[in-house]
């Protein structure tokens, strides 16, 4: 692999125990460069301890992580120089200015006063918060106090980003012009690995993802092989210009067809298949044998939430892991190890 | 049937019965009760000292006294701060609990923890019945004025935690008021007599007898007076005396406060993050981190500004030892002695020495914790230095803020170089007395680190706490050394200050590990 292909974040088979709750079990998954990274999962899947040991605030304890190819336990003074981790608290001195807190943090990166005032500056106008850099902490509302917690974390200008549930907690206008900046930080280089809840805004930031189920990746790769896959199965919607008697039968006779569906109100046909055995052109052929007229014919993609919910049902296993983000995702039959 | 009053209060109590911290805390303090007869049964039968048992009477009722003061302060003072504190106080108005209610379920609960830690030393502390010297009457009067202060102190300190937003503020007005309480009387007094000698007031006449009776029944019903009158020999007053019952109603009397005051200062939720010192400059232009202070330095300037005050906290402290070392000038004056170079000396060195001790005491509570509670530790912890580094700088920024209090230190003894030399060439000359010194300088280290070291493991209370470990523990050892050395021949007991140098040196090294270890613990539970 060349460095410039090389993943920003490559974590391999990473377990974390806290006293008798396992909170990851052999986690596999690395991220590219440039990229912005979902992290999903429901409460308690072990989102934040990941994000911890990436930080170098927790030592793995079964594992290896690497980011930009450097141990993260070894050498972390260089890792903790590339990185900006932002938690899912404010981890602010509230008691502090804008300014001082900024310049407290850009001294403590080495940086000598002009360098300092270029930076503040800098940071302070990329968040919109130039006009209160006078502003005691304490005083600013949630979203500004999120805002200053991203200015932070950018002082040392920093490669990689990890932002924990940075939109929790803030309303709809902060929350869409946190994006934003996140947008905007990604068209300056930066990798963003952020982990959330609000999985409707992930979908429209993220290039890839990483879904996490009690300890366990559920699924990582591309949004783009989420949305198209389900696993061994693949879901198409046809819809007919009329009604035919025929069409339900000759669908369900096609081979590798599991289930056909059709619409209460209108001639649509929900059709379920096995991606191996069967090519959707067999089913448009079989549906104009039956004497039909098609109007339509397409995919049904998931949406990130939908796909989410499929992942961390109770008691399904992981049913695909793929580890490059250009390729299309694996499959992994139900019962076999991902 | 179940009052909704005493809903909380129940469950309080029921929580704290069921908690095995508080099981081990009554343990551990019999335990320590026990073991600290050893030493006394041994150096008394050796002909030490006489009267055994109220030798061990009065150890075990001033360490409580001392114990009741420091830990009962944060411990009462944060019943309801720490509701504020985490914002929940709001919630708990919305349920059915009234006002006292909350005040009874946060507050009595623990007072009920505090009596029963108390009771629970009685059928111990009868045995200095038996080793003799002290009579069942006084033990019971000594633990019953023991508990009607405790009552007090447990409300007043409510009372600040109803008035005041976060449990520092209400702890250290507490404190104060207790200071003013327990030493109150004896300056009023001092303040009248100087009054009747030099400026020819008549005591007699005017509101001044009053004053005189006000200032006599302020000292009755302060706790420390009543002790001294218990282990009086031949002590034959009723066991529930004018201190008991003054103390239950000032007691009854600021808990009424409380409630009264419960509902306009608690009905707007405030955010209880640590102030910027109301002598700070608000927003104007900040404060810039020096050129020689960049890189981890930068640590060492937040907490010389935002833990010690900065240079204005300096300039404040200042003024506090410049201010009591007045008033060692003033009583001096007072009491008619001479005021010459070698008492100005003595009194700069002490001074600068002791208030210094306590700074430091103070700041060793907060240095590690304020970045705990507040949760900031994670963001530091992601600057690229080591844990052992970022620990260091810390510490070197409080000191920035205390050691040139030392200064006096200088001064005094550029004012009497004389008597500084012949008391080091004492010491010097003598090696047990170096030892002493020794001892006493490495036990202060281990108390700092004790306090900072409770400081991230306890919730509050870390330096009350560590007072009476480094006492209980300070006491029982040497006493415990000195009769072992003392069985093996009095010769060897020269090196015992060596061997107590030993134990605090490792006990120190142990401290100092655990200290960076809880560190990078708490930096990823927050």
């Amino acid at each position: 692999m060349s460095e410039s292909n090389q993943p920003i974040i490559e974590i391999r088979d990473l377990s974390h125990t806290y006293k008798r709750h396992q909170a990851l079990q052999g986690v596999s998954f690395s991220v590219g460069s440039g990229s912005i990274h979902g992290f999903v999962g429901p409460n308690g899947a072990g989102k934040t301890t990941t994000l911890k040991i990436l930080a170098t605030l927790l030592k793995p304890q079964r594992g290896s992580v690497r980011v930009f190819g450097l141990d993260i336990v070894n050498d972390y003074k260089n890792v903790r120089r590339k990185i900006g981790f932002m938690p899912d608290h404010f981890s602010l001195y509230r008691q502090m200015t804008v300014q001082e807190y900024l310049d407290f943090f850009a001294a403590a990166y080495g940086m000598d006063m002009g360098e300092r005032n270029r930076v503040v500056g800098d940071v302070l106008a990329l968040t919109d918060m130039a006009a209160r850099r006078s502003d005691l902490i304490k005083g600013l509302s949630r979203g500004m106090q999120q805002r200053i917690s991203l200015a932070r974390v950018l002082v040392h200008d920093p490669t990689l980003l990890l932002l924990d549930e940075p939109a929790s907690g803030l309303d709809p206008r902060a929350r869409i012009e946190l994006m934003e900046i996140i947008q905007e930080l990604r068209r300056m280089g930066k990798t963003i690995f952020i982990s959330s809840h609000i999985l409707s805004e992930l979908a429209l930031l993220c290039d890839s993802v990483t879904i996490l189920d009690r300890g366990s990746v559920r699924y990582s790769g591309s949004m783009a092989g989420l949305s198209h896959s389900t696993g061994e199965t693949v879901d198409y919607l046809l819809s007919l210009v009329a009604e035919h008697p025929d069409t339900e039968g000759a669908l369900r006779k096609v081979d590798g067809v599991v289930a056909v569906t059709k619409a209460a109100k209108a001639p649509q046909y929900r059709v379920s298949f096995q991606r191996k055995q069967t090519d959707p052109n067999t089913l448009l052929r079989a549906t104009l044998d039956s004497g039909a007229q098609i109007l339509g014919f397409q995919e049904i993609v998931r949406q990130l939430n939908q796909a989410f919910m499929d992942l961390t049902e109770p008691g399904v296993p992981p049913v695909i892991q793929i580890t490059d983000q250009e390729q299309p995702p694996l499959v992994v039959p139900p019962g076999e190890p991902s | 049937m179940k009052l909704p009053a005493l809903a909380l209060f129940e469950r309080a109590l029921r929580l704290e019965t069921r908690s095995a911290v508080i099981c081990w805390a009554r343990i551990g303090l019999l335990a320590i009760i026990l073991i600290t007869l050893l030493p006394i049964q041994t150096l008394a039968r050796s002909g030490w000292y006489g009267a055994p048992g109220l030798r061990f009477l009065q150890e075990l009722v001033w360490v409580n006294l001392v114990f009741i003061t420091l830990a009962g302060l944060s411990y009462f003072a944060s019943a309801i701060t720490e509701e504020k504190e985490e914002m929940t106080l709001g919630l708990l108005r919305m349920t059915n609990l009234n006002p006292v209610a909350i005040l009874l379920g946060k507050s009595t609960s623990r007072l009920i923890g505090a009596i029963l830690l108390l009771l629970v030393q009685v059928p111990f502390v009868l045995l200095a019945v038996t080793l003799g010297g002290v009579g069942l009457h006084q033990v019971a009067a000594a633990y019953v004025t023991l508990l009607a202060y405790l009552f007090l102190l447990c409300n007043l300190a409510l009372l600040f935690s109803v008035v005041f937003r976060n449990t520092a503020t209400a702890t250290a007005i507490a404190l104060f008021v207790l200071f003013l309480f327990f030493f109150g009387p004896y300056w009023a007094a001092g303040i009248e007599r100087s009054l009747a000698t030099y400026y020819h007031v008549d005591l007699h006449h005017s509101i001044w007898p009053v004053v005189t009776k006000t200032i006599e029944i302020w000292r009755r019903t302060t706790p420390s007076e009543r002790l001294d009158a218990i282990f009086q020999t031949g002590f034959a007053e009723p066991v529930i005396s004018f201190q008991v019952m003054s103390d239950l109603l000032l007691g009854v009397l600021f808990f009424l406060l409380a409630w009264l005051l419960f509902d306009p200062c608690t009905r707007e939720e405030k955010d209880a993050a640590p102030a910027r010192r109301w002598f700070w400059r608000r927003t104007s232009r900040p404060s810039r981190i020096p050129q020689r202070l960049i890189g981890i330095g930068a640590i060492s300037w937040k907490d010389f500004t935002f833990i010690s005050g900065g240079r204005i906290g300096l300039l404040l402290k200042f003024t506090i030892v410049g201010l009591l070392i007045a008033l060692c000038n003033y009583v001096a004056y007072e009491n008619d002695s001479k005021i010459t170079l070698e008492f100005e000396g003595g009194t700069l060195i002490w001074i600068s020495l002791i208030t210094t001790a306590v700074w430091l005491a103070l700041e060793a509570s907060r240095v590690f914790k304020d970045e705990v509670r507040w949760k900031t530790l994670s963001s530091l912890m992601t600057l690229p230095f080591s844990v052992t580094h970022l620990a260091y700088r810390k510490v070197i920024g409080v000191l920035m803020g205390t050691l040139p209090l030392l200064a006096f230190f200088i001064v005094g003894v550029v004012l009497v170089p004389n008597d500084v030399g012949d008391f080091l060439a004492n010491v010097f000359s003598h090696p047990q007395t170096f030892g002493m010194m020794l001892v006493a300088f490495f036990q202060y280290i281990l108390f700092l680190h004790l306090t900072a070291y409770l400081s991230l493991v306890l919730k509050r209370g870390a330096l009350p706490i560590a007072v009476a470990i480094q006492y209980l523990g300070g006491s029982f050892f040497l006493g415990f050394m000195s009769v072992f050395f003392f069985a093996i021949g009095n010769r060897t007991a020269e090196v015992i200050p060596f061997f107590i140098i030993l134990i605090c040196i490792f006990l120190t090294g142990m401290l100092h590990r655990a200290i960076g270890v809880r560190l990078v613990r708490a930096a990823a539970e927050e």
